[in-house]
């Protein structure tokens, strides 16, 4: 009898144990963000975009950069708002040896000699924009937390930095897709696959035959995809049908709104209105509003953040001296604005960040092991967060900026006293008529 | 006509009345009568009063007022200077400061229809006399014109209660011939326009009348200084919008009122108001201008230019509402109630039954009361219907959908509607701003107050709109833009959200589910 006891139980603990490990549990967020979105928009420095913003770490009033600085300070270009002179807007060149011209070991007084070595007007790249132009932005900024010392990882251009977004190293340091692929160097999806986290990388106008092996035959910009979603530049992943279902198109991003299976961790990677100069801007702002406004709209909003970044600075001006970690980087600010119901209102948040600080925070959020030496140091983004605040409603931001039709308080006094004043008048009038009239009467009766 | 006649006048229909019982009586049931005119304007003003929300002219001037009290939810929404004066929307604005809501709309300018009613009262008693004054009220207590507007958060009541303030004190001054009440009129009269501006149309009746009778001897000086208190009162119209700098869209709106396309066609009031007036009331109002003919004084210029002077302007103007003759109502109403009271019809013989005159008058009066009572109940019980004119009441389904959308869309969310009216309600119900897309860019083409969305597809497409709202009461007026509407939804990936359906009555004498409102989530 006890041996038939003892012999259930250690079948029963055996199933128990067996049960337990067919059903792996995933990784349970340790804040109230259990869907975090990170947006990687592109070629914008901090300064381009926000160097006007009343309050964050923007343009010097006094600067003016030198058009060679080898031969001193003068002749030089103050910054501009663009459209305000002949330069217009161009694609400035953005590769890692021009950061590294325009950074002059340091001195920063590179911006325009940089470009006129690669025969472009390099005065450009002392223009801004302001409210006008990125309305959207800015009230974005106005109502959640806009980071100022937010650098891109590395002095590099797109492939590198978006290499960083996702894995937190350089991978062999090329700033191109190397002919192999990315080989066996670990990502946040390896993290979040081991620790059952679900995600998904969106990607707009998706094709799913493209990627580092056929890369070659697709000619121009579609081959941007590779570059923007570094996935497709893993072996690993590329060959594994389980992993792939995991990139999917953009349009998959509305219906897991709609229906309420949004993963927890969301990678997206845009493809038009990516606002790489000279696109239009006013798209790229119809595009994140788009996606932010429809996270906004869903069941996930209480529970998300959405993080909107830049993957490089473009060839513009930033003032700001980019710390050094490594060889690599930092590279130059880019902008940087964090939107979710914790986020602190109308924040400017100055801890300094880079693309692996969105790796932390994912890594901090959901327990997971960091990739490499630079997110495990990084500062999280999570500063931008207040958890203590009850979760704000969603409220979808305006596109349009300037002074509103607001009637002035003193407009509305005068409205008053002037109507009231108005009603009061005829009564007045008929009183008085009445006493007239009571007067006369008592005088006639007393002729009488 | 001095005293003398009217004390004749008056004496004329109940003389025969003055006798045992019924003349003692009759106070009473003046008092009475007084006393159930004033219950029944009371009760046809106030029941349901609320049960249907507003319609887009109550939501606008409501919004305005919730703007002037600085409400933070419509101040973005709803500028104070869109197109007309402030008065109502001034008074209104003080009770949502003292925490008031829809209702209270709607019970301001029911009061003010009842304060109508009273004035109708001393006004038809300082003409004909009691029975007439009381005659009159009850015609408008109980008349559908009346009660449908005064129920509603509109500027017609209001300008109405002073145009008819107006003229009882003109009838006060020509009874009286005391200059002080031509001032006091005068200063009702401005007044009346700071109600709504077209009131202004009164002074042409008054012109009118006074240059019909000359019975009412008039100084210049005195008809000066009269339009002086109009004028100093009614400033306060221009003077405020010249402070708040909102002039130009004032004066956009008045032009493109007077040469704008008709928005209907010309037989519309002929077709409506004596329908809404009662066509007995109206019958015996014109009948008593024959019957007693002889009688005719100032006092029938009077009513008579009041009418005709609105009407004919009205008639006149491309632009027509059903609202807009309501000033009208009182003079008709008091040429009834004048006929009802002072006719005395000849005894009537059915078989070997001798009715007498006194009997066939109480029994016209009853039935032209019931016929106006019947209607007005009919009119006020709260019914579903895809079928809605402007002005005629609310809009059933239109706050439905804006707490819908209050609720359960995210603040800031913008929405597209087939035209101003239900953008009205999702802005003033919903607080969201909402465009109608039939509201063309070209300004020449549109009332000023209206703002248009310009592209509405590349306000779609970049995700400027997110909703898009269509209804079968603008449908009904312009299916274009309806359909149009519809396109989008199509086009955009629209996924119905909200809808109101309501059982309608089919020709097979079954009934069908019918949508209303719809509310379509939209993107590019």
């Amino acid at each position: 009898m006890r041996r038939t006891a003892v012999i259930a139980c250690i079948a029963g603990l055996g199933l128990a144990l067996a049960l337990g490990a067919g059903s792996a549990r995933a990784a349970a967020p340790r804040t109230p963000i259990h869907h975090f979105i990170t947006l990687m928009q592109e070629n914008h420095t901090f300064d381009n975009y926000f160097g006007n913003y009343p309050g964050a770490d923007g343009i010097p009033s006094d600067i003016c950069m030198p058009v060679n600085p080898h031969r001193g300070s003068k002749p030089c270009v103050k910054p501009f708002h663009i459209g305000t002179n002949s330069v217009s807007p161009r694609d400035l060149d953005h590769s890692a040896a021009t950061a590294r011209l325009q950074y002059d070991g340091g001195r920063m007084d590179g911006f325009i000699s940089a470009l006129t070595r690669r025969n472009q007007d390099g005065r450009l790249a002392m223009g801004y924009r302001n409210g006008d132009d990125l309305p959207f932005y800015w009230n974005l900024a106005d109502q959640y937390v806009l980071y100022d010392r937010f650098f891109s990882s590395a002095f590099a251009g797109s492939y590198l930095n978006h290499v960083y977004w996702v894995s937190g190293s350089p991978a062999a340091g090329f700033d191109r897709v190397p002919p192999g692929g990315l080989g066996n160097l670990p990502t946040i999806f390896d993290r979040l696959q081991k620790a059952h986290v679900t995600w998904k990388f969106y990607v707009q106008n998706y094709d799913p035959d493209l990627n580092y092996r056929t890369v070659d035959r697709f000619p121009g910009n579609r081959a941007s995809q590779v570059i923007w979603v570094p996935i497709l530049n893993f072996a690993r992943y590329v060959d594994d049908p389980a992993i792939m279902r995991h990139v999917v198109p953009l349009s998959e991003y509305y219906k897991d709104l709609d229906n309420g299976t949004l993963p927890e961790v969301s990678y997206i990677a845009p493809s038009g209105p990516s606002e790489h100069p000279p696109s239009n801007l006013a798209s790229g702002q119809a595009f994140v509003r788009g996606l932010i406004n429809s996270l906004m709209d869903s069941s996930a909003w209480r529970s998300s953040a959405f993080l909107l970044a830049y993957d490089d600075w473009g060839g513009w001006y930033d003032h700001v001296t980019p710390p050094r970690v490594d060889n690599f980087g930092y590279g130059f600010r880019v902008p940087a604005i964090l939107v979710s119901p914790y986020a602190r209102e109308g924040f400017i948040d100055s801890t300094t960040l880079d693309f692996t600080s969105i790796l932390r925070f994912i890594e901090q959020n959901w327990g997971l092991r960091p990739l490499t030496r630079r997110d495990a140091t990084a500062n999280s983004i999570g500063s931008g967060f207040d958890f203590a605040a009850a979760p704000r409603p969603a409220s979808f931001v305006s596109a349009h900026r300037g002074p509103l039709e607001e009637e002035a308080s003193v407009v509305r006094s005068r409205v008053y006293t002037l109507y009231l004043g108005a009603l009061g008048l005829p009564v007045l009038i008929v009183l008085s008529a009445a006493v007239a009239l009571m007067r006369r009467r008592k005088r006639s009766e007393a002729a009488s | 006509m001095g005293e003398a006649a009217l004390e004749s006048l008056r004496a004329l229909p109940v003389h025969r009345w003055r006798t045992g019982v019924l003349v003692r009586a009759l106070p009473y049931i003046g008092y009475g009568g007084a006393a159930g005119g004033f219950a029944l304007a009371v009760f046809f003003r106030f029941w349901h009063l609320n049960a249907v929300g507003y319609n887009s002219d109550e939501a606008v001037y409501a919004g305005q007022a919730r703007a002037l009290a600085h409400d933070p939810q419509v101040v973005q929404l709803f500028p104070v200077f869109r197109a007309h004066p402030l008065l109502f929307q001034t008074i209104l604005s003080i009770g949502y400061r003292l925490g008031g809501g829809d209702l209270m709309g709607r019970s301001l300018a029911a009061a003010f229809g009842i304060g109508t009613v009273i004035l109708v009262y001393l006004t038809g008693r300082l003409l004909y006399g009691r029975r007439a004054g009381l005659v009159a009220a009850l015609v408008i207590a109980l008349m559908p014109y009346d009660v449908l507007v005064s129920r509603q958060v509109l500027l017609d009541g209001p300008a109405t209660f002073f145009a008819t303030a107006s003229l009882y004190l003109v009838a006060r001054y020509a009874t009286s011939l005391q200059r002080p009440w031509l001032y006091a009129a005068g200063g009702a009269m401005g007044l009346t326009i700071l109600a709504k501006e077209t009131s202004i149309l009164a002074i042409g009746a008054l012109f009118v009348f006074f240059a019909l009778s000359p019975e009412v001897k008039t100084r210049t000086r005195d008809l000066g200084l009269a339009a002086l208190a109009m004028f100093a009162v009614a400033l306060a119209y221009p003077l405020s919008i010249h402070i708040a700098g909102g002039g130009h869209r004032g004066q956009n709106y008045l032009l493109w009122q007077l040469f704008r396309r008709p928005n209907h066609e010309w037989s519309f009031y002929p077709a409506t108001v004596p329908l809404v007036m009662g066509p007995l009331v109206v019958g015996c109002a014109l009948l008593g201008l024959i019957l007693l003919r002889r009688q005719m004084s100032w006092r029938e210029t009077l009513l008579l230019s009041w009418i005709l002077v609105p009407a004919v302007f009205f008639q006149l103007l491309p632009v027509k509402g059903f609202q807009y003759l309501l000033p009208a109502a009182p003079p008709v109403a008091l040429l009834a109630g004048r006929m009802l009271a002072l006719w005395r019809p000849p005894p009537l013989t059915l078989r070997a039954l001798r009715v007498p005159g006194a009997v066939v008058s109480a029994a016209l009066c009853v039935l032209v009361l019931t016929s106006v009572g019947l209607e007005s109940w009919r009119r006020i019980s709260p019914k579903e219907s895809g079928v809605f004119i402007a002005g005629s009441g609310g809009l059933p389904g239109g706050r439905q959908t804006g707490l819908w959308v209050r609720n359960n869309t995210p603040l800031g969310s913008e929405f597209l509607a087939i035209g101003p009216s239900m953008a009205n309600l999702i802005s003033f119900y919903g607080y969201r701003k909402a465009y109608g897309i039939s509201v063309g860019p070209n300004p020449l083409r549109r009332n000023p107050a209206y703002e248009p969305i310009g592209n509405a597809d590349l306000a779609l497409r970049r995700n400027e709109v997110q909703y898009i709202v269509w209804d079968a009461y603008s449908y009904a007026r312009s299916p274009f833009f309806g359909d149009k509407l519809l396109e989008k939804v199509r086009k955009y990936n629209g996924v119905l959200k909200f809808s109101v359906t309501v059982r309608l009555p089919t020709k097979d004498g079954l009934s069908a589910s019918r949508s209303l409102i719809r509310v379509y989530k939209v993107r590019s």
